[in-house]
């Protein structure tokens, strides 16, 4: 499944957008940015503000720290809030609540960052597989009658070996090696032990011998 | 050089924190500015920090006040549907984030033993190092990918007889 690339970071013109559509994602990404800039800065650097943003189709949005409504008022009545032991407590819960949500948040941007990585990785694999050109890596579609025959009888034989694997394993009470290739991204090893067939990447037809584990199929 | 990660945290000490900020609230300012210029919209900024006896007010007091009197004349309900302070909105990106890697790694999970599977059909790869999870998730790639087979074949049969 090819990504769609994205446009990555242009330089633009400030200046109001002329096509509507572009206008509203902008405005959209944007607004989100700007609200995130300004989380930080409050967390940070220990400041307090309120941000009002009006879309372009007239909804308002806002944000603030410790609140919209306590910074507008302050502002307006030019008078400092009270300063009361209440408030010092409603605060410092608060700013707990937000330490503790920052760090699941710094948390999951590294997992997502893992997870971007794995993908570049895989990317990566799957150009070099192509210039390999083994077959049956091929679309399926792509295949011809006598091929999709061989893929399938392969794939039938894969299959009973993998459920025969997994019974194995639960007989042996042996249920877990580390998962290999889940979270933690490719390993693809060349174990010693696997005597590969002959692996045929032309089209003649490869016969489908006695299969034990880790022997090909092709 | 690549940028170093800055910790979400108070920023200990003294001079850092000053020197964050004041870079950071130009650039806040700026980011204001442009998404005003591009979108054609409102907007106004109030900040209140230590540094200053008077809060930093963009773009000017009085066009603050205006936008301020268009917000604060709106029902409420229109006022607080988009009202956010730190806690909802990290929880919010908290979501948005935990949506991406989800996404992300079943994509990822699905592309990696697809590879593993090209990789037992060639005896490339052993079932040694592969767990119960990734036995039971390659048995059903493997049957998916059958299913196409079967589907791609019933096509030849009803386009290559009679």
């Amino acid at each position: 499944m090819a990504k769609k690339p994205s446009m990555g970071r242009q330089k633009i013109k400030i200046a109001k957008i002329e096509i509507k559509n572009h206008l509203q994602v902008t405005f959209s990404k944007r607004r989100s940015g700007l609200f995130k800039k300004a989380s930080e800065l409050c967390t940070l650097c220990g400041v307090e503000i309120s941000i009002i943003v009006f879309s372009p189709a007239g909804k308002v949005f806002s944000f603030g720290h410790p609140n919209v409504d306590s910074i507008v008022d302050q502002f307006l009545s030019r008078n400092p809030p009270p300063n009361t032991t209440t408030r010092h407590l409603i605060d410092a819960h608060r700013n707990a609540s937000v330490r503790d949500l920052n760090s699941q948040l710094t948390q999951v941007l590294n997992e997502l960052e893992a997870e971007k990585k794995r993908s570049e990785t895989l990317d990566h694999i799957r150009k070099l597989a192509s210039q390999r050109k083994y077959w049956w890596e091929k679309s399926i579609d792509e295949l011809g009658l006598n091929e999709l025959g061989q893929l399938r009888d392969s794939m039938v034989v894969l299959k009973k070996n993998v459920t025969n694997q997994t019974d194995k394993l639960f007989v042996e009470g042996n249920v877990n090696p580390s998962p290999f290739f889940s979270a933690n991204g490719i390993a693809m090893v060349d174990s010693a032990e696997i005597k590969p067939y002959q692996m045929n990447a032309s089209s003649t037809p490869p016969h489908v011998q006695n299969i034990g584990y880790g022997h090909g199929f092709f | 050089m690549p940028r170093s990660k800055v910790k979400l945290a108070y920023i200990s000490n003294d001079s850092a924190r000053r020197t964050t900020f004041r870079k950071r609230e130009s650039g806040l300012i700026k980011k204001a500015e442009e998404i005003t210029t591009l979108c054609g919209v409102e907007a106004c900024a109030i900040l209140y920090s230590s540094y200053s006896p008077e809060p930093n007010v963009w773009p000017s007091p009085l066009d603050a006040q205006r936008v301020i009197s268009r917000f604060r004349n709106m029902a409420p309900p229109e006022q607080n549907k988009k009202m956010a302070d730190q806690q909802s909105f990290t929880r919010q990106r908290l979501e948005k984030t935990t949506e991406k890697v989800t996404k992300l790694g079943t994509e990822n999970q699905h592309n990696e033993m697809t590879q593993v599977m090209y990789q037992c059909l060639s005896g490339r790869l052993g079932f040694e190092c592969l767990s119960i999870g990734d036995l039971y998730y390659l048995s059903g790639l493997v049957s998916q990918n059958l299913r196409v087979i079967d589907r791609r074949l019933e096509f030849f049969q009803r386009h290559h007889s009679g």
